[in-house]
């Protein structure tokens, strides 16, 4: 499919580094020579010189043969002129970057839908739902959910003492009878394995499972990954992303505290919040925070718009005793940073933005995705429609494509977590982890364009 | 000060005040009881004054500011008490001139305060001009002006705000004149509902009226000696609690109800105080009461209940004698007094959204003495309130308690018994009525000493107009060109 990426900022980078190395052929529209030759230095996609506003330009990158229009420059005004004009040109799937207005806008005069236009995302909206994801669940790294909330996709990350240190996949294996789970993957120095059976689990890797959230708590403890409720946060920094996420908590009834140093910032923050506390302080005043209690807070988030402090603060959240610290970080490139420096994840806003707009890409027959560490894998959800070959044979006997793994059988009663014997049928949804060379690979298997 | 234009103003009051004598006239007519020339006389004084006054400063531009504003209203309401006070000196139902202007003020401020001794006495015409004053001043006869006179249209929001009670006023539309046609026909439809209500009740339509009138208004004048106990009525007397009740809320949330969206009131942080708070007083007063004052549990509900709110809410209705209650629930009641209705109603006080405000304005100060780089701001319905109205009530409180206890120190100083000095005072000021000690509930305010009766009558003033208004007038440099 032919992709058309405007903008060759951070947020066009990654979408369109993602998308080409699942195979579909990439043009990216940016009116900066420089950054446009850099991009096609880096990665495998065609660039056009020129602004995404003009027909011309759209013209020039194949706008008539486009499957898939993605307008994502650092201007509003650009990225919705840029979709219009694809809309007429008829391309199928248009998306917009929009500061302006997010998918929880609930203003009704001008909507995503009035414009024509399929998708428009928010980056503040996208960052804060990340971090208030990762956030609300001590020590997991990654949650998310699928068949409507019945299956949870979890990361945990193995610490020295815990028992799984050196198990092999097999014989976690035997542990699945009582409550079944699979091990999708292992991330370790930065790299994704999909384990096979004599794959061993090492202290300091993250481990993702799949398992039924009924079964969540149970297999939590069998693997000895100890769990707090957070109850106590504390947000440094309150501008947009911190005011989106205290506000969130505090509606969940969590003891929030924002930090932040402007008078301006602290006033609107007690005008706006309700039962958060508001304190003017540096992010780093670290009597201030003690005496505050940064010590007894579940989880720290460090968002305030400087990058380096916010990393600093999160550091020293850690020394003085906070349980988990997050941080906001611009670069992409200190995202990588987090594990090295003790701190327990990076968020990046324009990760954060080109991770939902792939998720949004893959709708369809695919039905829910969630992203891994970075991009480096997906778990996707497909829905097994039509005559496929591969349906009434039990798994073990087909040839399932490499760097993937089928998680979990959903059907309308009830949830398989996948073993050598489950067998698909047409209708049911399936859970399936992959890492991106082999998303293609995947799709092709489940039949889907 | 453009004084042209505030005389200009009050003259057009006065005119319309004089309308206002003749409607008791046909009951002193069909009555012969001659009081028919009383009302006459007094509106033929009031329309040669205003008219007079309108004829001479008829050219003054109508642009009112706000000292224009401040002055109109006190003078305004001064004027009403004194001309209001008229009819009872010509049909000479009071000893003096002094206790008629009390009574017309206790009238027009709504308080109930009375220095007569046997009420049933008075003719019925009277009766209803009593009833008229509390129900006029009760919504305001400058909103009422302001939704009749078009003359008043420019700056006649510094009237609204200057007579509306309340830290904060409500527009319900963006025309002046037309929030004070839906306030006055919110007002309307609620007397009349209590009227008929009443009557269901077995009274005649002369006292459901003037017992309607003084309910609404949230003023407490009856036309029997023994108040609303003289009726003897359950039914009666659950009727004036409700509407007691309803009274002391803020007609912006009636006017939101009968538009068709009721929720807003449970909405309104002020309303829920102002419930809770009665419901608590009801609940103490009848654990007080328990064994000591009634017997029966339905008795004691009948009586606590009308009790506090008729106190709550400013209006000093009685169907029973406090003052035989358990010291505790005296106490209480005094407290009571100081509460108020709410914002934006016709009931008197310091009003319920001072008292919240007050109470979290402190509780953020001790927060911040715990968290010394915290910042917070105090909030009502959700939304914060600005700082300078927090100074402002900080401030009224400050004069409300210093008006108390100078008029207090006056009474005192006139012979006034202890008990009897301070609580004339805070029954004035809150304009609620009956007190404790020589003022109680089967008391009245004749005995008092005729500068105390002035005294007081500021107080009424002061109270309904909510100080800062009245206090303006003496401030330095108001009356500056």
């Amino acid at each position: 499919m032919r992709v058309i990426v405007v903008g060759a900022g951070e947020v066009g980078y990654h979408t369109a580094h993602r998308l080409s190395i699942e195979g579909h052929e990439v043009v990216v529209v940016e009116a900066d020579r420089r950054r446009l030759s850099e991009i096609e230095e880096r990665i495998n996609v065609m660039g056009v010189e020129g602004s995404g506003a003009h027909a011309e330009t759209l013209e020039a990158a194949g706008v008539r043969s486009c499957g898939l229009f993605i307008a994502v420059t650092d201007i509003d005004e650009v990225n919705i002129v840029a979709c219009l004009l694809a809309r007429e040109y008829n391309v199928p799937t248009k998306i917009a970057r929009v500061k302006a207005m997010g998918s929880g806008s609930t203003n009704p005069l001008l909507s995503a839908h009035k414009l024509g236009i399929e998708m428009i995302i928010n980056p503040l909206d996208a960052v804060a739902q990340d971090i208030v994801n990762i956030a609300a669940h001590s020590s997991a790294l990654e949650i998310a959910e699928f068949a409507d909330g019945r299956i949870l996709f979890v990361g945990y990350p193995v610490a020295e003492d815990n028992p799984l240190c050196g198990v092999t996949i097999s014989e976690l294996g035997d542990l699945g009878v009582v409550y079944p789970f699979v091990m999708t993957a292992i991330t370790r120095n930065g790299a994704t394995i999909i384990p096979r059976g004599e794959d061993t689990v090492e202290a300091g890797d993250h481990v993702f499972l799949l398992l039924r959230k009924d079964d969540h708590p149970s297999v939590r403890y069998m693997l000895g990954f100890e769990h707090e409720h957070v109850k106590r946060m504390m947000v440094l920094g309150g501008g947009d992303i911190g005011y989106r996420v205290a506000r969130h908590f505090e509606k969940n009834k969590l003891r929030v505290t924002v930090v932040d140093p402007d008078d301006a910032t602290c006033d609107r923050l007690a005008e706006q919040l309700d039962s958060a506390m508001v304190l003017k302080a540096p992010i780093i005043d670290v009597a201030t925070l003690t005496s505050e209690g940064i010590g007894l807070s579940d989880v720290v988030v460090a968002v305030s718009g400087d990058e380096e402090r916010n990393i600093l603060a999160a550091l020293l959240a850690k020394k003085n005793g906070a349980s988990r610290a997050l941080c906001l970080v611009d670069t992409p490139d200190y995202v990588s940073l987090a594990p090295s420096l003790g701190i327990d994840a990076c968020v990046s806003p324009r990760l954060s933005t080109a991770n939902a707009i792939l998720k949004y890409v893959r709708r369809g027959d695919i039905l829910s995705v969630a992203t891994v560490e970075e991009n480096q894998a997906e778990v996707i959800e497909f829905l097994v429609s039509g005559e496929m070959p591969f349906i009434g044979k039990k798994l073990k006997d087909l040839s399932f494509p490499t760097g993937a793994i089928i998680g979990a059988i959903v059907t309308d009663e009830r949830i398989e977590i996948a073993s050598g014997d489950t067998v698909m049928h047409e209708g049911d949804r399936v859970v399936v982890f992959a890492v991106p060379e082999s998303i293609v690979a995947v799709e092709a298997f489940f039949g889907v364009a | 000060m453009n004084l042209k234009v505030t005389f200009k103003v009050l003259g057009a009051l006065i005119l319309f005040l004089s309308c206002a004598f003749l409607l008791p006239v046909p009951l002193g007519v069909v009555d012969a009881d001659g009081t028919h020339w009383a009302l006459l006389m007094a509106a033929l004084v009031g329309a040669l004054a205003g008219g007079t006054v309108l004829y001479v400063c008829g050219d003054a531009k109508p642009e009112l500011g706000h000292r224009e504003g401040f002055a109109v209203v006190t003078l305004g309401w001064a004027l009403f008490g004194i001309v209001g006070a008229l009819p009872y000196y010509f049909a000479e139902a009071t000893p003096t001139f002094i206790d008629a202007v009390f009574e017309s003020l206790s009238g027009f401020t709504t308080t109930g305060a009375t220095i007569l001794t046997d009420i049933e006495a008075l003719p019925r015409s009277l009766h209803l001009w009593r009833a008229l004053t509390h129900w006029m001043g009760g919504m305001g006869i400058i909103v009422l002006s302001l939704a009749i006179l078009p003359m008043l249209g420019v700056g006649g929001m510094q009237l609204f705000k200057a007579e509306v009670p309340g830290p904060t006023t409500d527009r319900l539309s963006p025309r002046i004149q037309d929030t004070a046609k839906l306030l006055w026909g919110v007002y309307v439809g609620l007397t009349a509902v209590e009227i008929v209500l009443l009557m269901f009740g077995g009274m005649d339509w002369f006292d459901a009226t003037c017992h309607a009138f003084a309910t609404m208004a949230t003023g407490g004048f009856s036309t029997k000696n023994a108040s609303v106990a003289g009726f003897n009525s359950a039914y009666i007397d659950y009727v004036i609690t409700l509407f007691m009740f309803l009274a002391g809320v803020n007609f912006a949330l009636h006017y939101a109800w009968l538009a068709g969206k009721p929720l807003r009131m449970f909405k309104n942080e002020e309303f829920r105080w102002y419930t809770i708070i009665a419901v608590a007083a009801t609940l103490i007063l009848m654990i007080a009461n328990w064994g000591t004052a009634y017997d029966t549990i339905g008795e004691n509900f009948r009586y606590s209940i009308f009790q506090a709110v008729s106190i709550l809410t400013t209006t000093g209705f009685g169907t029973a004698d406090y003052e035989l209650w358990p010291y505790l629930c005296q106490v209480l009641l005094v407290l009571l007094m100081f509460i108020g209705g709410s914002a934006g109603s016709t009931g008197g006080g310091a009003k319920v959204s001072r008292m919240v405000l007050i109470v979290k304005h402190a509780t953020v100060q001790m927060w911040r003495l715990i968290h010394p780089r915290g910042v917070r701001r105090v909030k009502l319905d959700g939304r914060a309130v600005p700082e300078e109205v927090l100074q402002s009530i900080l401030g009224f409180f400050a004069l409300y308690l210093a008006v108390i206890g100078i008029a207090s120190l006056v009474m005192g100083g006139l012979g006034v018994e202890p008990v009897t000095a301070v609580a004339s005072v805070i029954a004035s000021i809150g304009n609620i009525g009956p007190g404790l000690g020589g003022v109680g509930p089967t008391d009245n305010y004749a005995h008092l000493p005729q500068l105390g009766k002035v005294v007081l009558s500021f107080c009424m003033l002061m109270g309904r107009l909510e100080i800062f208004t009245v206090l303006a007038l003496w401030y330095p440099g108001f009356w500056r060109r």
